[in-house]
C-alpha cells in the first residue's frame, strides 16, 4: 500500500475499523475497504488518509473504476452504505440522493410520482449516483435535457483535509456563491468525495415513440438529421448507430398521445424517401451494449453536430480499410461512443489521427475502456488544455497532498 | 483588498500604452460614469476606466494590475442589480463595451461566437432570420451585455423551460488574473479536465475577464401562446403554478403579479391588466398541436383555482404588451413610490403561500408596502421595498426588511439570489445562506484563479479576505496596520 509513513496495513485497517466499524472494514490485496456510514465518517477517513500520505478511492459499485489513468489505492472508501433518496419534495420537483444510492433504485423511488431525473446513464441498474457524477456519465436524453451540469442543483462533498461543505441549494433557480457542483461533476474523485446530490427532477415520459430508419452508409443521413434538429420538432433523442456496415438512425419523440400521429406525420416528411419504421425501445441500450464487445477499445468521442455523419462514415472506411470491426453509437449533441476491434498499433494511430482531425473546433477524444495491453502506449484522455496549469492548481488547493485518485485524471492530476 | 486609493500616475502611463490616449479615461466628471452599476446606493470612485478593442488589450491591462497589485472590475452596460461591477476605489474598471462584435455564426451547429460587451438582444436579432433565438432573456435584454450575463449566471423570465446563461455557455476565452489567456470548453461538449466553464459563468467578475463567448443558440419555437388570469390573491395564483406544475406541463413562463405591482405597471405602460390581487402570466410554447392541448388544460386549472378573468394574447402585438408590462415593473415602482428597493430571493414553489403571508406580516408590522413579482415557475422572488428616504429612518427600516425577506427565503430552504447575483450588496446575506466551511470551500477556487484577489475584490464573499485568510474574527492585516494600505 502506498503510504508515506511507516504505517503498517494491519494498523490503518484497526484505524479504519475504529471509525466505521470493524463490519465496514477489509482487506482486500494491497488495499483496505472501507465503507462509511454518512460524511462524518467518511471526513475522519480522508482526515486519516491525509495526515499518512495513504491514496483513497472512493466508490460505488465500481462500474467505471478502469476508467482514466490506473490508481494504486491504499483505501478504497466504498460509498455504498450511504444509499437513500433522503428528500423528494416532488411539487418542487427537486430531490436529494446519498451518494452510493443506486440509480434505477433512485429513479424508482421518483416514479412513484412520475418524476425522473432525465438522464440515461450507463448500467443503471448496476450504477450508483456518485459514480454516474464523478464520471459525468449521460446518454442520448442529453439533446433535450442537457447533461448533469443542467440537472444538478447542489451538493455535498468531502474535501481531503475533512472539510464538509455544501455548495448549490435545493432550489432549481440560484446564482448565489460558486457552482462547485459543476467543478466536481466529471471530476473523477479528484477533489472531494461526493456524498450527496440534489437534482431537478422532469415529468417521466408517459408517451414516448421511436423510429428507425436504416442505411448502409451513414452519410445517407446527413441531410435528415440536419433538417430535423433545424426543425421545430422536440425529440427526447436521437442517436445514429453503426455495426460493421450496418448503418441505423433512431429518433424517440415523448408527446401528448393525441399529438403523436403529427409528430409521426412531420418525421417522415423530413426523412422523404427514406423509410422509417416504429423500432422498440431497446435501441437506446446500444451505447452500453459498445461497452460488451470483448477485447475493444471503447472511446468517447466529443465533436461538433454536424460532424458527426462525417465522421462515422470516415470510421466506417477505416475499419474497411484496416480490417478492424468498428461499432458506433453518436448521439446527436455531438457525442459519440466508439467500439474499436484492431491491433494495438492501429487502434492508437486512429485515436491519434482523430484528435488531430477533431482538434480544430475543440472536438476530443477519451479511451474510456481499453484492453490492458494498450495501457502504455495510450495517453487515456489525450487533454491538451492550455488551462491545464489551472486545473492542476485547483487540485493542489484541493488536495495539496494529493491523496484523491492521484494521477488518475487529465495531465496526471 | 489592499491597495492605496489613487492611482500612481506611473501606472496610468502603462495603461494608455496599452490602450491608447482614447481608451482610457481617467478625467473626474468621466470617472463617475462609472462609479456604480444598477444598485446606485452604493458608489466609489475608480482610479482609471480602460476601454480595450480587443483581447489582446485586455490582456495587456489585466498584466498591468497583475504587476503592480491594482484591483480591477470588469463591466459590460452596468445593469447589475448587486453592485458586482461597483469599481474598487482607486482601482481600474475594464469596460468591454468596445469589444461588441458577434464573431462567429454556425447555425449547422447551433452556437455563436461573441465578444463580451455584445448586447443580449443583438444575438437573436443577428440569428432571428434563420429561426434561431438566445433563450436567456433578463429584463435588461435590450441593453445589458453578455459578458454581464456571464458573470451573473443571468436568468430571465423563459429560463423555467430554457435554462439560465449557464445552460447555453458552451465556451469562454478568458484573461486570467495573471494576464494569461485560457480557453474554457468549446463548441462542443464534455471537453477534457474540469468544468471550468461551468464554475466560471455566475462567479462575477472575480475569477477573471471573460473575452470571448460560445453561446447555444435555440430553434425558435413553432407556437407561442400567452395567457393572463385574474386572481383575489397571489396565494391563489401560487397555487395555480403548482397545480400548473403538478400536471406535468413544463410553460416557458410562468410569472406573477401582485395588485401593487400591477397598478405601477398599468401606469407606467398601460398593458391593459385587469384588476386584481394577483395576476398570472402563463406562456407555453412548442408544436401547435401540442401548445393548443395543454392550453386548454392551463385554462382548466386556473378555473378550478377561481380565475374571475381569463385572457389569451390574439396576436404578437398583444402578447408584447403583456411582457412589456411585467418587464417594466421594476423601473414602474418610481410611479408609486418615490424610492424602493428590488430583491431577489428563490423559495421551493410550495412554499409560496406562507413566505408571501410571512411577507405581508413582516411589511405591516413595519409599516412599509412591498409589491411582488415573481418568477413564480422557479420560486423565484423579487420583492420590492417601497419607502421615501425623504423620511429619517425609513430607508434603514426598508434594508431591514428587504434582508429579513432574504433570510426568510433562506430558511424557506431557497436561496438569497436567483439571477442578480451577491456582488456588494448580499455579502453577507452570502454568510447566512452557507456556512464558513461552504465558503472556505470556494475560497480555494478563487484563490486558485487570482491568487493576488485583484480580480473584482471584495465581493461575493461576507467579508474581505485575502487568500490565506483563516476563518475567524476579522484581524487587520499587517500591511494595514503599517499604514501601507487599506482593505476596502
Amino acid at each position: 500500500m502506498s503510504t508515506t509513513t511507516t504505517m503498517t496495513q494491519q494498523e490503518c485497517l484497526a484505524h479504519l475499523a475504529s471509525i466505521a466499524g470493524q463490519e465496514h472494514t477489509q482487506l482486500c490485496g494491497k488495499t483496505v475497504a472501507v465503507a462509511a456510514a454518512d460524511a462524518q465518517q467518511i471526513a475522519q477517513i480522508l482526515r486519516f488518509a491525509d495526515a499518512n500520505g495513504i491514496a483513497v478511492t472512493p466508490v460505488g459499485s465500481c462500474t467505471k473504476l478502469g476508467w482514466g489513468n490506473p490508481v494504486e489505492a491504499g483505501i478504497r472508501l466504498d460509498l455504498k452504505r450511504m444509499n437513500t433518496l433522503r428528500e423528494h419534495p416532488w411539487q418542487d420537483m427537486t430531490c436529494t440522493v446519498e451518494a452510493g444510492c443506486n440509480w434505477a433504485e433512485m429513479q424508482k423511488e421518483l416514479a412513484q410520482n412520475r418524476q425522473t431525473v432525465a438522464l440515461d446513464p450507463l448500467w443503471p441498474k448496476l450504477a450508483t449516483v456518485g459514480g454516474v457524477v464523478a464520471a459525468n456519465d449521460g446518454g442520448s436524453l442529453r439533446l433535450k435535457y442537457g447533461g448533469l451540469r443542467d440537472l444538478i442543483i447542489g451538493m455535498t462533498i468531502v474535501l481531503a483535509d475533512g472539510t464538509v461543505a455544501k455548495t448549490g441549494g435545493k432550489v432549481v433557480k440560484n446564482v448565489a456563491g460558486y457552482d462547485l457542483h459543476k467543478l466536481m461533476t466529471g471530476s473523477f474523485g479528484t477533489l472531494g468525495v461526493i456524498t450527496e446530490v440534489n437534482f431537478r427532477l422532469h415529468p417521466v415520459e408517459v408517451h414516448a415513440r421511436t423510429w428507425t430508419a436504416t442505411a448502409t452508409d451513414a452519410a445517407r443521413f446527413a441531410e435528415p438529421l440536419r433538417g430535423l434538429l433545424d426543425s421545430q420538432m422536440t425529440p427526447s433523442a436521437v442517436q445514429v448507430r453503426v455495426r460493421e456496415q450496418e448503418c441505423a438512425l433512431d429518433v424517440r419523440i415523448a408527446a401528448l398521445p393525441e399529438c403523436m400521429d403529427d409528430h409521426a406525420g412531420r418525421l417522415q416528411k423530413l426523412f422523404g424517401q427514406i423509410e422509417l419504421s416504429e423500432a422498440s425501445e431497446n435501441v437506446w441500450q446500444a451505447r452500453q451494449e459498445l461497452f460488451a464487445t470483448e477485447g475493444a477499445v471503447v472511446l468517447k468521442v466529443s465533436l461538433l453536430p454536424s460532424d458527426v455523419c462525417p465522421v462515422t462514415t470516415e470510421l466506417q472506411q477505416w475499419a474497411a480499410r484496416e480490417g478492424a470491426e468498428i461499432s458506433i453509437v453518436a448521439q446527436a449533441p455531438g457525442l459519440m461512443a466508439v467500439a474499436l476491434k484492431s491491433s494495438p498499433d492501429a487502434a492508437i494511430a486512429l485515436i491519434k489521427h482523430l484528435r488531430g482531425r477533431l482538434h480544430g473546433c475543440g472536438g476530443s477524444v477519451v479511451a474510456q475502456q481499453f484492453p490492458e495491453a494498450l495501457r502504455d502506449g495510450l495517453d487515456v484522455w489525450g487533454c491538451d488544455s492550455n488551462a491545464l496549469p489551472l486545473m492542476r492548481e485547483i487540485k493542489r488547493r484541493f488536495d495539496p497532498n494529493r491523496i484523491l485518485n492521484p494521477g488518475r485524471f487529465v495531465g496526471n492530476i | 483588498m489592499l491597495f492605496g486609493r489613487v492611482l500612481p500616475q506611473s501606472h496610468i502611463d502603462e495603461l494608455r500604452a496599452a490602450v491608447g490616449a482614447d481608451g482610457l479615461i481617467t478625467g473626474e466628471s468621466q470617472l463617475q460614469t462609472y462609479e456604480c452599476d444598477g444598485l446606485t446606493n452604493f458608489r466609489v470612485m475608480p482610479g482609471a476606466v480602460v476601454l480595450p478593442r480587443n483581447t489582446g488589450e485586455v490582456q495587456a491591462v489585466v498584466r498591468i494590475c497583475a504587476r503592480h497589485k491594482i484591483p480591477f472590475v470588469s463591466r459590460g452596460a452596468g445593469t447589475g442589480l448587486s453592485g458586482g461591477a461597483l469599481p474598487a476605489a482607486g482601482g481600474v474598471v475594464i469596460s468591454l463595451s468596445r469589444m461588441n462584435h458577434i464573431l462567429e455564426v454556425d447555425i449547422a451547429n447551433r452556437y455563436v461566437v461573441v465578444e463580451p460587451g455584445v448586447i443580449n438582444s443583438h444575438v437573436t436579432q443577428r440569428v432571428a432570420p434563420q429561426g434561431y433565438f438566445y433563450a436567456p432573456d433578463p429584463s435588461s435584454q435590450s441593453v445589458c451585455t453578455i459578458g454581464g450575463n456571464v458573470a451573473e449566471n443571468s436568468g430571465g423570465a423563459h429560463c423555467l423551460k430554457y435554462g439560465f446563461t449557464v445552460t447555453h455557455t458552451l465556451g469562454l476565452e478568458v484573461v486570467l488574473p495573471s494576464g494569461e489567456l485560457v480557453q474554457l470548453g468549446s463548441a462542443t461538449l464534455d471537453a477534457p479536465g474540469y468544468d471550468l466553464t461551468g464554475v466560471f459563468v455566475g462567479s462575477e467578475g472575480t475569477l477573471g475577464v471573460a473575452t470571448k463567448v460560445t453561446l447555444r443558440i435555440v430553434k425558435r419555437p413553432e407556437v407561442v401562446q400567452t395567457l393572463l388570469a385574474a386572481f383575489d390573491s397571489p396565494q391563489a395564483a401560487g397555487q395555480t403554478v403548482s397545480d400548473i406544475i403538478a400536471a406535468g406541463m413544463l410553460p416557458s413562463a410562468l410569472e406573477i403579479m401582485d395588485a401593487l405591482a400591477i397598478e405601477a405597471a398599468e401606469a407606467a405602460v398601460h398593458a391593459h391588466y385587469p384588476v386584481c390581487g394577483g395576476l398570472l402570466l402563463v406562456e407555453l410554447d412548442g408544436p401547435s398541436s401540442e401548445v393548443e392541448v395543454l392550453m386548454g388544460q392551463a385554462l382548466e386549472i386556473c378555473r378550478n383555482n377561481g380565475a374571475r378573468e381569463i385572457r389569451v394574447a390574439q396576436s404578437d402585438a398583444e402578447r408584447a404588451l403583456v411582457w412589456k408590462g411585467r418587464k417594466a415593473a421594476f423601473a414602474a415602482m418610481g410611479r408609486i413610490s418615490p424610492n424602493y428597493i428590488v430583491q431577489d430571493g428563490v423559495i421551493p414553489r410550495t412554499a409560496l403561500p406562507s413566505v408571501l403571508s410571512e411577507i405581508d406580516r413582516m411589511s405591516s408590522a413595519v409599516n412599509l408596502r412591498v409589491a411582488n413579482v415573481f418568477h413564480a415557475g422557479d420560486g423565484n422572488l423579487h420583492p420590492l421595498v417601497l419607502y421615501d428616504r425623504a423620511i429619517e429612518g425609513q430607508e434603514e427600516i426598508a434594508l431591514d426588511l428587504s434582508y429579513r425577506i432574504l433570510h426568510l427565503c433562506v430558511d424557506s430552504g431557497g436561496s438569497i439570489t436567483g439571477e442578480h447575483g451577491v456582488g456588494k450588496e448580499k455579502q453577507q446575506a452570502l454568510g447566512y445562506m452557507f456556512s464558513e466551511p461552504d465558503l472556505q470551500t470556494m475560497q480555494l477556487v478563487r484563490c486558485a484563479f487570482d491568487p493576488q484577489n485583484i480580480s473584482n475584490p471584495d465581493k461575493v464573499f461576507p467579508r474581505p479576505r485575502l487568500c490565506g485568510d483563516v476563518p475567524g474574527p476579522y484581524k487587520p492585516h499587517p500591511l494595514e496596520t503599517a499604514g501601507i494600505a487599506e482593505i476596502f
